[in-house]
Formats: C-alpha cells, sequence, structure tokens
C-alpha cells in the first residue's frame, strides 16, 4: 500500500512507453551504429582487420586495390575500427536498426569504382 | 511426502538456465541440489584464438549487466602485464562510470526481486526509472548496455563539460527516486512480509563460504574490493561501505538501495574533482611473458581476472571468476529450511548471473588432477556407464 | 401471451442476459488490464479495436483456435469437464443480480444461499482440475487453491450474510430493494464491506492472493497444463467471475441499481465500474503473500472481523 501516491500521480501522467515501431527515438550524438566504408580512401593496411572483435571485416584484394567484405551479423558496434583506421575511410552511421531476413543481406561489398589505369 | 521439484533449467523466475533439485517436505525445502552447465559458453578457449585488443570486447560479453567490470577487470590486468600508466582523468572515467552501472544493475534488480514477489507495480517503476541511468550511459559511450569504455591503457571516450550538467539533472532525480524506494520497502506491508527473516546467512556462514558483493555486506561484513584494495579513483574518494545486520533479504535490498545512493555521491565527487589530461595511452599488442591478476567490485561482488601471457598476442590462459560462482554455495545454504514461495525471491537475492558463472573443469577427487575430455571420451565414459547400470 | 414470451427470450438472451453478460465481462477484463496499466505507467492494450477494447476478445478467439493438447498422465474426464463446467458454474449466479430495476430475472427467497455454494464449488472446481493434470506445478497449485478456500470461504460468506441479516431477508433482489428504501449497506456494515472485498480478491485469485497461479513461483499453477480451448473457457470463466464479484458488492453493499428501467442500468454500471476500479487498485498495490500469510491473517483479522459486524448488527439492531 506503500505506493498508492505515485500510483495515483501516474493515473494523471501519459505513460512513459514507447510505442517502438510506430514512435521513433532519435539516436544519441555519437551513437555505435553500423558502420560504413568510403572505400577510396582505403589504403589496405589490414588494421581494421586485426582489430575487429568479431571478424567482421574481410580485405579482398591488395593495396591500394584492396576491397572490403562487411558483414553487419558479425558485427558488434564497437567502434574500434573507426578510431583505428588511419586514412579516415571508415565512418560511424546512425543506422541501428539492423535486420535481416537472410545471411547473404548482411554482408555488404565495397567495391571501388572502375577507373581506367593510367600508366 | 517428500517430492521433488525441478526448478529450471526453463522456469519464468529464472532469467537464466540453472537448475536446482529441490527435495519440498510441506512446501519446506529439505534439500537443494544446484545444476550448472546449460549456457557453457567457452569464452576462456575462445580468448585463446584472440589477440588483446579484441578480448576487451570479448570480456564485456560475459555479463550483460556488468560489462564494464569485467571490461574494466581485463583492462586492469593486461595494464599491470604490461605495466602500463594510464592517466589520471581515464580513472576517474573508469570509475564513474562503474558507478553508474553499479545503480543501473541495482534498479535491475529491485525490480526483479518485485517481480519475483509477485509486485508487478514495483517492478514497472524501478525499471522505468533505470531508463534514466541507462540513458546517461547511453549519452557517454554511444551504446545502452556493453558500452566498450574501458580498453588497455584507458578509456575510449571522455565526458564534456555539457554532458556533466545533464548528468547531474539525472543523478538528483535518481537520488530523489532511491529515497522513494527506501521509504516503500521499509514501510510496504507486504513487501517486508516477504522479505523479513527469508533466506537468512548468518555471518559466520557467510564468512565461510566466501560470500562476496552485497550478498555477505548484507550479513554485515564488511567486504568491498573498493575499500579493501583501491583501484581505478577510488583511493582518492570518500565512500562508505553499506552494512546491514540482517541476514535477510530485506538486508540485501536496503544494501543494494544505500549502495545506489552511495553511487550517486561517488559520482558526483568524481565528476567534481575530475583532473584535466589525456585519457588514453598507447598500448603495444605484444603482451610480456608473465602471470597477473586482477580484482574489481562489480554490481554483484567481486570479480577476479587471471591472466597468463606468453610473450605473443595472443594470452595463453585467461581464468574469470564471476561473483555468482562465489555466491552459489552461499545461496545453497539459504535455500535450506525456506518455504517453497519463497525460493524464487532468494535466488533473485544474491542477484544470480549464471551466464557469467559457467565454467567447467572436470577435477578427480583422487588425484586431485584436471582432466580435459575430448568428444571421444565423453562417448566412452558414457558408453560404459549405460553398460555398467543397465547390464547391457 | 406471446409477447410475453418474446421478452423473456430477449431478457435471457439479449439484455440483461448471455449477451450483454458476455459482453461486459470482456469489456471488465479490458477496464482492469487498463486502469492497471495506468496505475504502472503504461499503455495497457492498445492495438485491437479503439484503444484495444476488442484485445480480450482477440485473446479469447486466438487461445480457441490454437491446439488442445491433454496430458497422457491426466485424468480425462475431470480435466475435459472442468473448464465447461467451471465456465457455466461462473455464468448462472450473474442471473441471480438485479441490473435493470430491483428484480433479478432469476429470483426466489435464498439465492443468496445458492450463490455462495456455488462459488465455494468453483473452488473445489479449481481443486479438481489442478489435481486431474497430474503436473508437479498443477498440484501444488491445486493444494494450495484447496488451502485458500478454507481461508477465505468463512469470512467471505459471514460479510455477505451480514446485509442479509440487516434487510431480513436471503433474496439478493430484496436486499437490493430494502437499500432502496433505506441506507447503503457501505454505511451501516463498512467492516463487512472491506472483509468482501478483501476475501473476494482471495477467491478471484488476484494479485495480493494469486497464490494458487503464483506466476514466478510454480508456473501459474493450477492452470498449467491447460491450453487452446480449455484455457480460453477458463479465462473466460474467470472474466465471469470477476464479473460477479463486482456485482455481488453492488448490490449487497452499494444498493444497485434503481430508478426507473432506462436509468437503472446506467446507475448499476456506473457502481458497477467503480467497484472494478477498487479491485485494480488493489491488484496494482501489493506484493503476492505467501499461503501461511493469507491463512493467518484470515483467521486472525477477517473472521473476527465478520464475526463482530455481524453481533453489532444483531445488538445495534441497524
Ligand atoms: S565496429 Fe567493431 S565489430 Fe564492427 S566492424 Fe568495426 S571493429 Fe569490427
Ligand atoms: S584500416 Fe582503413 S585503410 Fe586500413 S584496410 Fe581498414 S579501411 Fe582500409
Amino acid at each position: 500500500m506503500a505506493m498508492e501516491d505515485d500510483m495515483f500521480r501516474n493515473l494523471k501522467e501519459k505513460p512513459v512507453t514507447i510505442q517502438f515501431p510506430y514512435e521513433h527515438v532519435e539516436p544519441v550524438e555519437g551513437v555505435r551504429a553500423k558502420v560504413s566504408w568510403d572505400i577510396d580512401k582505403c589504403i589496405g593496411c589490414r588494421l581494421c582487420v586485426t582489430i575487429c572483435p568479431g571478424n567482421a571485416i574481410q580485405l579482398v584484394g591488395r593495396g591500394r586495390q584492396a576491397e572490403i567484405k562487411y558483414n553487419v551479423g558479425r558485427c558488434i558496434l564497437c567502434g574500434e575500427c573507426v578510431d583505428v583506421c588511419p586514412t579516415k575511410a571508415i565512418y560511424a552511421t546512425k543506422e541501428f536498426e539492423i535486420v535481416f531476413n537472410n545471411r547473404r543481406g548482411m554482408i555488404t561489398h565495397f567495391r571501388r569504382k572502375k577507373r581506367k589505369r593510367t600508366s | 511426502m517428500t517430492f521433488e521439484i525441478p526448478f529450471g533449467p526453463q522456469h519464468p523466475a529464472l532469467e537464466e538456465p540453472i537448475n536446482f533439485m529441490f527435495e519440498i517436505e510441506e512446501e519446506r525445502v529439505v534439500n537443494v541440489k544446484p545444476r550448472l552447465g546449460y549456457v557453457h559458453r567457452g569464452i576462456e578457449k575462445i580468448a585463446e584464438n584472440r589477440n588483446y585488443q579484441q578480448l576487451v570486447y570479448l570480456s564485456e560479453r560475459i555479463c550483460g549487466i556488468c560489462s564494464f567490470a569485467h571490461a574494466l577487470c581485463y583492462s586492469q590486468v593486461v595494464e599491470e602485464l604490461l605495466d602500463l600508466k594510464i592517466p589520471e582523468r581515464a580513472k576517474f572515467i573508469r570509475t564513474i562510470v562503474a558507478e553508474m552501472e553499479r545503480i543501473q544493475n541495482h534498479y535491475l534488480w529491485l525490480g526483479l526481486t518485485a517481480k519475483e514477489m509477485g509486485f508487478e507495480t514495483l517492478f514497472m517503476y524501478a525499471w522505468r526509472d533505470r531508463e534514466t541511468i541507462i540513458e546517461m550511459l547511453d549519452m557517454i559511450s554511444g551504446k545502452r548496455v556493453n558500452y566498450g569504455m574501458s580498453t588497455i591503457g584507458g578509456v575510449r571516450r571522455d565526458i564534456p563539460e555539457p554532458m556533466i550538467k545533464r548528468m547531474e539533472e539525472s543523478l538528483n532525480h535518481l537520488e530523489a527516486r532511491a529515497e522513494y524506494y527506501t521509504k516503500v520497502c521499509t514501510k510496504d506491508p507486504s513487501i517486508l512480509k516477504r522479505t523479513v527473516g527469508i533466506g537468512i546467512l548468518r555471518p559466520r556462514e557467510a564468512r565461510a563460504l566466501c560470500a562476496v558483493g552485497p550478498t555477505a555486506r548484507a550479513s554485515g561484513i564488511p567486504r568491498d574490493v573498493r575499500a579493501d584494495e583501491p583501484y581505478a579513483a577510488y583511493g582518492e574518494i570518500p565512500f562508505k561501505v553499506v552494512t546491514y545486520r540482517g541476514c535477510d533479504v530485506a538486508s540485501r535490498m536496503y544494501v543494494r538501495i544505500d549502495e545506489i545512493k552511495e553511487s550517486i555521491k561517488i559520482i558526483r565527487y568524481a565528476l567534481k574533482n575530475m583532473p584535466e589530461g589525456p585519457i588514453r595511452v598507447k598500448a603495444p599488442m605484444r603482451v610480456p611473458e608473465g602471470e597477473a591478476i586482477s580484482r574489481v567490485e562489480a554490481p554483484r561482488g567481486e570479480n577476479l581476472h587471471f591472466l597468463k601471457s606468453n610473450g605473443t598476442d595472443k594470452p595463453e590462459r585467461w581464468k574469470i571468476r564471476a561473483p555468482t560462482l562465489a555466491n552459489l554455495l552461499s545461496l545453497c545454504r539459504m535455500l535450506m529450511g525456506v518455504n517453497l514461495a519463497d525460493i524464487p525471491v532468494v535466488i533473485a537475492g544474491i542477484d544470480p548471473c549464471i551466464a557469467c558463472a559457467e565454467r567447467i573443469a572436470l577435477i578427480d577427487a583422487k588425484t586431485k588432477k584436471l582432466k580435459v575430455w575430448e568428444g571421444k571420451d565423453l562417448w566412452r565414459y558414457a558408453n560404459e556407464w549405460y553398460r555398467k547400470r543397465y547390464g547391457l | 401471451m406471446v409477447s410475453e414470451e418474446i421478452w423473456a427470450l430477449i431478457q435471457i438472451f439479449l439484455f440483461p442476459g448471455f449477451f450483454f453478460l458476455f459482453f461486459l465481462a470482456f469489456f471488465t477484463e479490458w477496464v482492469d488490464r487498463k486502469i492497471v496499466a495506468k496505475f504502472q505507467n503504461r499503455y495497457g492494450p492498445l492495438h485491437v479495436g479503439p484503444k484495444g477494447v476488442l484485445q480480450p476478445i482477440a485473446d479469447f478467439i486466438k487461445l480457441l483456435s490454437k491446439e488442445d493438447i491433454t496430458p497422457r498422465m491426466a485424468d480425462k474426464v475431470p480435466f475435459n469437464l472442468m473448464p465447461v463446467l467451471l465456465l457455466s458454474l461462473a455464468i448462472t449466479p450473474l442471473f441471480c443480480i438485479p441490473i435493470v430495476g430491483s428484480n433479478a430475472l432469476v429470483s426466489f427467497e435464498g439465492d443468496l444461499i445458492v450463490i455462495m455454494f456455488i462459488m465455494s464449488l468453483i473452488a473445489v472446481l479449481v481443486f479438481i482440475g489442478g489435481w486431474a493434470s497430474t503436473n508437479r506445478f498443477s498440484t501444488i497449485g491445486s493444494i494450495r487453491a484447496g488451502l485458500q478456500l478454507f481461508a477465505y470461504e468463512i469470512p467471505m460468506n459471514l460479510a455477505m450474510i451480514g446485509p442479509a441479516i440487516a434487510a431480513g431477508s436471503l433474496s439478493i433482489s430484496k436486499i437490493v430493494d430494502w437499500q432502496i428504501h433505506g441506507f447503503w449497506n457501505l454505511f451501516i456494515q463498512p467492516v463487512g464491506f472491506a472483509v468482501l472485498t478483501i476475501s473476494l480478491m482471495a477467491h478471484l485469485q488476484r494479485v495480493p492472493f494469486d497464490i494458487p497461479e503464483a506466476e514466478s513461483e510454480i508456473v501459474s499453477g493450477w492452470i498449467v497444463e491447460f491450453s487452446g480451448k480449455k484455457l480460453a473457457l477458463i479465462r473466460l470463466a474467470k472474466d465471469f467471475e470477476f464479473v460477479l464479484a463486482s456485482a455481488l458488492i453492488v448490490s449487497l453493499f452499494l444498493g444497485g441499481p434503481y430508478g426507473p428501467w432506462y436509468i437503472s442500468p446506467i446507475i448499476y454500471l456506473a457502481k458497477f465500474f467503480i467497484c472494478v476500479f477498487i479491485l485494480s487498485n488493489l491488484r496494482a498495490a501489493f506484493a503476492r503473500y505467501r499461503i501461511d500469510h493469507l491463512l493467518a491473517g484470515a483467521w486472525k483479522y477477517l473472521t473476527p472481523l465478520a464475526l463482530l459486524q455481524i453481533f453489532l448488527i444483531k445488538v445495534l439492531g441497524v
């Protein structure tokens, strides 16, 4: 019975529940969410691959031709790769609703734009 | 009439898979047999294939609720091996986040215990107020759980000035709510009926069974790593170790609510006296050969990490002792003689986190040797056992 | 002659008979859920129908369409029969309660006794249902239900007899009639009112006394093996019991309906939902008691208080 006062106060107030699929909360500044690549800046140094705790990053190819395969299903959204990349090729997004209905959809392949080589 | 009642591994009162076999005589427990092993995740084995930087995040995932305590403990043990001096500001931020996590955990515990008692309203309120502290953690670290704040050599994010202002408001709110819950939990007749004198653990037993954390403190033993062996910035912050002498579930409840208030004071002090400076030093990838242990007072009790390194970038052995494992024996003692209806409340009383406690090692009682079994051995053993048992 | 029969049929099947009672039961469940949710700072049912009014009906239909399992070890006949019996027993007393005017559909001298009898039967049925499903948890739940019956039955019946003594009749309609011409029993027998409310909470197995189906201790106790249609019927029966409890309080203590036929149901429903509000508030305000607390409390406080109330009525003649 000791909570009656609070209960009657709440009778007048609006419920605090956020009805999620219909209502959204703006993610805070600096939220740790999905990461993305600006692949043309990548120099293929493998630092992000070494540091990634979930083994979510795979490097295809070598050096400046390297391309990135990023598996969101394995990513634990720690943001270490963003901190470690020397050329700032990786940036954090604010996308935190990450749902897929097949495994293949989780893998994003960041491809380089085909450039004519001028040798 | 005695009959056996299984409790778990799936049971609505237990959020986690553990099995208790209770022998019940007229709604009274006469014997308890706990059985672990349903959520063994092999974290210690995984650790042997990961480098030290990656392991920070693995350690965070030992427990979802006291994740920072584990990450902090792991970072400290590696720093000790590396002989790394971390900056003062990082120490203060670690303290702040650790205390915030304690507040969060204790509110969660209050709600869960209320739910075990069938008090839904208190459960809803406690979790609603927990949202305040989670939002604060979200603001500081960018995540609501598994904050990823601690790292080897410091912390990853700073607490800038504008955040401190907002934190102070939230802290005031939380303190008012903690006062309110003290009032509710000391006045409400139905809560008192369900908690006072239930699940007794006498101080002598608590000492003998090595109880840790709030469980020990509710039996009047001032056992707290923060005070006994200060880590992070606890040495510079004055605080009081909360103890109660009731030895029952009610005292465990009061210890936790008072700890919320104490944590709020610690955070206020730390925010005010936080020195300026860097928050992180660079740590090398390779760790020299050696062994170290580190202890941290997690919200649930003492947390112990042991690390053996072999000079490469991967550890040789990493041993974790989570607080629930230490409290399991005391729990069995508490459960003796309680009413069937009180079992969930008593179990919730130690704030169990089964997934943290799951470590398996077979020790041969006669030779005291550690056996490591492979699948083949297990298969052979099972076959032999059945042959012997049923004469096949 | 014919029109009279049609009128009687309308009364039995439409208003205030089956149709009305079904909707009242579902609506009461919705109100109860909404009020408790409000107390707990949540929304409660929200999506089916306007503000979720149709949620209880949707739940009912969903349960009807689910798989119905009878455990192999269960005692088949009582196990299958129990939900149907429970539902019919829960509906029957509602016909003795006046909703339009001060005359119920079925009213005779002594229907109060019949209601008491049926309410005890419900508890016995719960015991049988739990026992027949031969599950460890439901066995414990049914034993607890039986024990709980010993605790609340006597104070509840004593508190229900109080208004009857005051009105000098064992018929609910007459008690209501007596109150319309005199005072509400609430004002002359406040102790009886409190005792009846508390023991009805125990009868309904609602939160402070939801001991036989304690969700966190014995996994919803005696209900645990019922599924599909049986569970749907049991839940509907529980709604009816809730309606019956509130209706009893209104009729015995709050004066029931009065006024011309088009006003009286509205007044009745207003009082009815005040009772629902009180019961919902009590549900939100407590932690669950233990069975020994309930037994001790009922015999130490409730029964003497109920006796005291009857004593006061007899001696003071109020
Ligand atoms: S955020 Fe963490 S887990 Fe995800 S890809 Fe980057 S380093 Fe790997
Ligand atoms: S760390 Fe940056 S530059 Fe290096 S491989 Fe990864 S994305 Fe490319």
